[in-house]
């Protein structure tokens, strides 16, 4: 998508103006503010007046709003977060008996993967699901107690090794 | 083809998968982040890589890896990202947190 190249050069510009959506639908909103506003749809394709818009922002979360860097850190760090945390664990553990009692292990990797595939994707779905129905600041901190009790579990593994 | 061990294999992890911590850990990241496209590809891959090496290495890789780092080292990751999703605020900047208003 050549569109993008273009935006991440403008909100790297940008973002202080456009970022609190609410902003702008406070009434006692400063006319500075609404210059800044001004330039920023002067200055922004379609994918930042979509950030900056009050109602779709919060409850839906926007790919389009992120730049590609952005996007690759997200990857990362749920990339190795969920793979050391995965590493040794139940799933493995299972796989890996069940190619050893088999000895098809292309067969038992095809099936475990589509597993994996479809859990996961019914877990970021359960959570965008989730996104739409919970206040921002609520989602934020019950992810983040989510998080945290993940971590508690590992160090739990931790100690019993 | 081994339709039946294919059909095993898929269940006993579907099931085994189905809320397990990594699930818990998608729900929490694809609900508080802006990309979910990232959070599904990361989980997707990781979890594929995980277990690809699990069939491939068989049990070596209990012997290969410390594995007590290994988990330490993947709690202190979930850890930081709670920590910045729970300490973000009006800090925007972060790809992990959402927008909100600093008050």
């Amino acid at each position: 998508m050549p569109q993008l190249v273009n935006h991440s050069s403008s909100s790297s510009v940008l973002p202080a103006h456009v970022e609190p959506p609410l902003s702008t639908l406070d009434p006692v909103i400063g006319s500075s503010e609404s210059l800044s506003n001004d330039v920023a749809t002067h200055y922004a394709s379609e994918t930042l007046m979509t950030a900056t818009d009050p109602v779709a922002s919060p409850a839906s979360p926007q790919d389009s709003s992120l730049s590609h860097s952005q996007r690759f850190e997200i990857f990362l760090s749920t990339f190795f977060t969920i793979f050391l945390a995965e590493l040794g664990d139940k799933t493995q553990v299972t796989t890996l008996l069940m190619t050893a009692e088999s000895h098809a292990p292309w067969i038992v990797f095809a099936g475990a993967g589509a597993a994996l595939v479809l859990t996961s994707f019914l877990g970021v779905w359960v959570g965008c699901w989730l996104a739409k129905r919970i206040a921002p600041r609520m989602l934020e901190t019950l992810a983040g107690a989510m998080l945290l009790g993940i971590s508690a579990l590992l160090l739990w593994d931790v100690i019993q090794l | 083809m081994d339709w039946h061990l294919l059909g095993l294999s898929f269940v006993t992890v579907f099931l085994s998968e189905l809320g397990d911590k990594s699930q818990l850990a998608a729900i929490a990241l694809g609900g508080s982040s802006k990309s979910l496209r990232a959070v599904f590809l990361g989980t997707a891959a990781a979890l594929l890589l995980a277990s690809f090496l699990g069939v491939v290495l068989g049990e070596g890789v209990a012997q290969l890896l410390p594995m007590r780092w290994v988990k330490a080292l993947a709690a202190i990751g979930f850890a930081v990202m709670a920590v910045r999703l729970l300490w973000s605020g009006g800090d925007a900047d972060s790809p992990l947190a959402l927008e909100n208003d600093p008050e």
